[in-house]
């Protein structure tokens, strides 16, 4: 019906006032004052994911039972779902708007949940074939360098990674023990990188066996040779036999080599090599005591990893500080001073302060010193800008050699895998700019993701697809009223006391029930996962479906703007924006 | 059968012979009692009603209304306040022409509290587009409710049954209990005129504009018109069936006197010993009993004060700055009529304070003593 109902007189009309008709002859959008919209916005994980990872959407994925495709989501930013779910420290979870609500989802498990099913398929990587003619170099195989050959691989270039060990990984391989990264894990993401196209060059190293010169035919070079020595601790008996840099140690755990310790192990150090040193040569049968200047709060290394730690028997003397390592019959002896917490430094921890007079000795058959990385830089090329022990580059990668980039570890004090691999494919999308003469900058503007800590590069290849507000999704934004608490499951892991008897991967992957179970716990901040709360209570039904399937449209003849589904909207999916008229 | 029982419980008696489906109540005293007994009932499974609990009376006909035009036959008890509070929704159940059937039992309104009879909470509500209906005693108000649901159900509007706080709503008298069979051929099951029909949606009470609003409202007047008619033939198959009957109004004493005595509620029962005894002192007087508040019955009142000099009336509310609701109604009904009785109006009997024979028959010797009263109110038993 068209036009509105008119009656002649009380004798026409019924008792009540009832819908004879309708009401399409109403055009009541003519009254809206402002417009709601479908617009997905940036959920806090992945505004926090150094590597860019779409999490809300692979999750989905995962809710929908796609597991394979929830992989390829990952994929589109990040080689390493297996080796990120297991080792990175997942910034996503801190930042996960249900940990205001009870606690927040377990994406890292979720994440190597993916993997650990997709890889199970066995299924063939397609060589990228059509390539474009320009060469690239990588140097380094780490996280850094195999992301940027991934991201450059896809881009279509013919890239060469050349690698100074023997084998790949660079740090994923020589640092990260195998009980948190199995090594197959790591050879599987590494081989998908080759398989793709990229030749990987072992056992050449950047700057002896091949210079600058050498790589007269490669229009872009990316460095990322990572941090790998061990910085000293600068006091008496450092450089005696027995004693150790956590690197060394951990290098030669991890590549199988030889080692000759003593029972009883003292780690000098709190970050997180300090702790796989521990946990490492607890594994061998070693007793292990970590000795740290300042107290707990202060420890840099995870606080999982520290429970854990402690769990199969690590001990750790807080606000102990050796001073001088000697010699004596066969063992070390460690000369230390006890410390006290004083005003906050300039990294906002208090700063350790001596106690005078509280000389003490600590003995140990070996001590091992882990006190944080340094770079190499004797190889580098001259006119690579240096400051506080790192390289310095532009916001796109670019050095002050043009067609020469680095990342990764050489360029940042934020060392960890995830922030590794977003530089590499920054690295990989500037170079994409470099070569074809564009603006990488205003490139990178483009797709940054929510306050722009990280990068998207499936946008750089889609732009316009799956768009996404950069507005970070706040806990306030979201309505609670559609949320049950829940707990948050967690990865099942094998009893200390089983852990510490060798080097085997302590945590099983989530079963599929489990990562059903889990992903259905993901509010999922800011974006629409078709709840259809909004076609539920629209007074209007001006929320479109057509044949049962959701529109993400409003129709706009008769919605009036009221701010329903705006408001009901558990996620904060839709917008509400003034009419213009 | 007969059984000694109190007023609430003869409500309680009507609502499970009229085959109620849903009730939704809020305790408040004096009624409390009714929806005790009937929620004790539906609890213990004997009956099976859908009993609503709510937070509030406006809630509680809120639900009635939804249950209502969904299909069903609906009951509420209530009181003072709470008949005061269920307002808004009073009028909204008139308006969409629902038979929903709620007992209210008299209650004075407060300040100051007072939880004794008066007529000022239903009367207070005159105005909402209920049928109300007044009754003298507890076989009364067992067989009204009986009659009440016909009624509304004929004309598609909502029926107010009124009942003295305590006099009746706690006081035990001998009532004649019909059984469920011979109420089930007096009450025939409901059928809604506009059922809600999951298949062929439709918008209820939805806007009325300017065009139309005036109309609706027209038809419900149109339908209180029909009350007197309805409920004629409502109680004349009732009495053949159970053999008794009420009336919209009741004259009883003197067939031709100079002074008649309007009541209502339960001073007309004490009204009755008065005139009877006036009369056989050689006064002429008689009595006029309105049960029927809404529709006003002055066709049924002019029918029976042929002759009439003096009408006296016993009000017991107040309207502040007019006087008592029965004596404002009944002058502006009878101001039209050719024959024109002196309206004497009382006002006693407020906070449950009893009308005692002494004060009816000050008020009788009043009425007798002046031509026309000297003041609009005439206090009844005022300690000034």
């Amino acid at each position: 019906m068209t036009n509105p109902f008119v009656f002649k007189g009380a004798s026409e009309m019924p008792k009540i006032s009832i819908s004879l008709g309708d009401m399409e002859w109403n055009k009541t959008g003519a009254w809206r004052a402002q417009r709601p919209f479908y617009e997905d916005k940036t959920p806090p994980c992945r505004a926090a994911c150094p590597a860019g990872n779409d999490i809300v959407a692979f999750i989905q994925k995962i809710t929908q039972g796609d597991f394979e495709k929830a992989w390829e989501l990952i994929k589109e930013e990040n080689p390493f779902p297996g080796i990120c779910g297991r080792v990175c420290f997942h910034p996503c979870e801190s930042k996960c708007n249900r940990g205001r609500f009870d606690e927040p989802i377990a994406i890292h498990a979720l994440e190597r949940f993916v993997s650990d099913f997709s890889s199970n398929l066995n299924k063939k990587v397609e060589k990228i074939s059509a390539k474009r003619r320009e060469k690239i170099a990588i140097i380094g195989s780490g996280p850094a360098g195999m992301s940027c050959a991934y991201h450059l691989a896809k881009l279509r270039y013919d890239v060469t990674v050349f690698e100074s060990s023997s084998s790949t990984g660079g740090m994923l391989r020589t640092g990260i023990p195998s009980y948190r990264l199995p090594k197959d894990v790591l050879d599987r993401e590494i081989s998908n990188i080759e398989a793709l196209g990229v030749t990987i060059r072992t056992g050449i190293s950047f700057g002896e066996d091949l210079k600058l010169e050498g790589f007269k035919d490669h229009q872009a070079i990316f460095i990322a040779t990572g941090a790998h020595r061990s910085r000293g601790l600068h006091i008496p008996g450092e450089k005696e036999k027995g004693v150790l840099s956590g690197l060394d140690l951990l290098r030669k755990i991890n590549l199988g080599k030889k080692l000759k310790l003593g029972d009883k192990i003292a780690i000098i150090g709190g970050g997180n090599t300090a702790i796989d040193v521990a946990r490492s040569v607890l594994r061998m049968g070693k007793k292990a005591t970590l000795l740290y200047r300042r107290s707990k709060e202060e420890m840099p290394a995870f606080e999982e990893e520290i429970r854990e730690a402690m769990e199969e028997g690590v001990k750790i003397r807080y606000l102990v500080n050796p001073i001088r390592i000697q010699q004596k019959d066969d063992r070390k002896r460690l000369e230390c001073l006890r410390m006290e917490l004083g005003e906050e430094d300039e990294s906002g921890r208090r700063k350790p302060v001596p106690i005078s007079n509280s000389n003490f000795f600590f003995e140990a058959d070996n001590v091992i010193i882990a006190a944080g990385e340094e770079i190499e830089v004797a190889f580098l090329p001259k006119g690579m800008e240096r400051r506080e022990g790192i390289v310095l580059t532009q916001k796109d990668g670019s050095t002050g050699i043009k067609g020469i980039f680095a990342g990764g570890d050489l360029t940042s004090t934020q060392r960890t895998v995830a922030h590794a691999i977003g530089s590499g494919k920054k690295a990989a999308l500037a170079m994409d700019c470099y070569l074809k003469g564009n603006d990488s900058e205003e490139a990178i503007r483009q797709i940054l993701i929510g306050e722009g800590s990280s990068l998207s590069i499936f946008r750089y290849l889609h732009p316009g697809e799956r768009p996404m507000n950069p507005h970070v999704v706040t806990f306030e934004e979201l309505n609670m009223d559609y949320f049950e608490p829940s707990t948050r499951r967690r990865e099942s892991k094998s009893p200390a006391k089983k852990r510490i008897k060798g080097f085997g991967e302590m945590t099983a992957s989530f079963t599929e029930s489990g990562a059903l179970e889990e992903g259905e716990r993901c509010f999922s901040c800011g974006t629409c996962n078709e709840c259809e709360n909004c076609y539920v209570f629209c007074p209007d039904a001006s929320v479109v479906k057509k044949e049962e399937i959701f529109s993400h449209q409003v129709d706009y003849d008769f919605c009036k703007g009221c701010g329903i589904c705006f408001s009901e909207c558990p996620r904060g999916a839709i917008s509400l924006k003034e009419e213009e008229r | 059968m007969k059984k000694v029982i109190t007023g609430n419980q003869a409500v309680a008696y009507g609502v499970i012979l009229s085959r109620v489906d849903v009730i939704s109540a809020y305790p408040i005293t004096p009624q409390t009692t009714i929806v005790e007994e009937l929620s004790e009932l539906i609890a213990s499974g004997r009956l099976s009603t859908r009993f609503l609990k709510v937070e509030s009376e406006h809630s509680a006909m809120a639900a009635l209304i939804g249950a209502s035009t969904g299909g069903v036959r609906c009951f509420t008890a209530t009181s003072s306040h709470g008949l005061a509070y269920m307002h808004e929704m009073l009028h909204w159940a008139s308006g969409a022409r629902l038979p929903i059937v709620l007992v209210n039992v008299n209650r004075a309104i407060g300040p100051p509290w007072n939880i004794w009879s008066d007529q000022s909470d239903s009367l207070s509500q005159r105005d909402t587009g209920w049928i109300q209906l007044y009754c003298e005693n507890n076989q009364e108000v067992l067989d009204t409710i009986l009659q009440a649901y016909r009624i509304a159900e004929s004309v598609k509007l909502p029926v107010m049954v009124v009942l003295d706080a305590y006099v009746l709503s706690h006081t035990s008298e001998a009532v004649e209990i019909p059984t469920m069979e011979e109420v089930d051929q007096f009450i025939p099951p409901y059928l809604p005129e506009y059922p809600i029909d999951t298949q062929e949606p439709m918008s209820y009470s939805m806007i009325a504009t300017p065009e139309n609003f005036l109309e609706f409202r027209y038809k419900v007047q149109k339908a209180m018109e029909q009350v007197p008619e309805i409920a004629k033939k409502v109680e004349d198959e009732f009495k053949a069936r159970f053999g008794r009957d009420y009336g919209a109004v009741e004259r009883y004493g003197k067939e031709e006197a100079e002074i008649l005595l309007m009541t209502s509620g339960t001073v007309t029962s004490t009204s009755r010993f008065v005139i009877q005894k006036l009369i056989q002192k050689g006064v002429s007087v008689a009595g006029l009993k309105i049960k029927r508040f809404r529709p006003f019955p002055i066709g049924e009142i002019c029918n029976v004060i042929k002759g009439t000099k003096k009408l006296a009336i016993i009000d017991r509310n107040l309207s502040a700055g007019v006087g008592g609701i029965f004596a404002q109604e009944l002058r502006a009904a009878l101001y039209s009529r050719e024959e024109k009785p002196q309206v004497f109006g009382f006002i006693s009997g407020l906070g449950g304070r009893d009308i005692t024979p002494e004060l009816i028959e000050e008020a009788i010797q009043y009425t007798m003593d002046h031509p026309r009263p000297e003041e609009e109110i005439l206090w009844l038993g005022l300690k000034k």
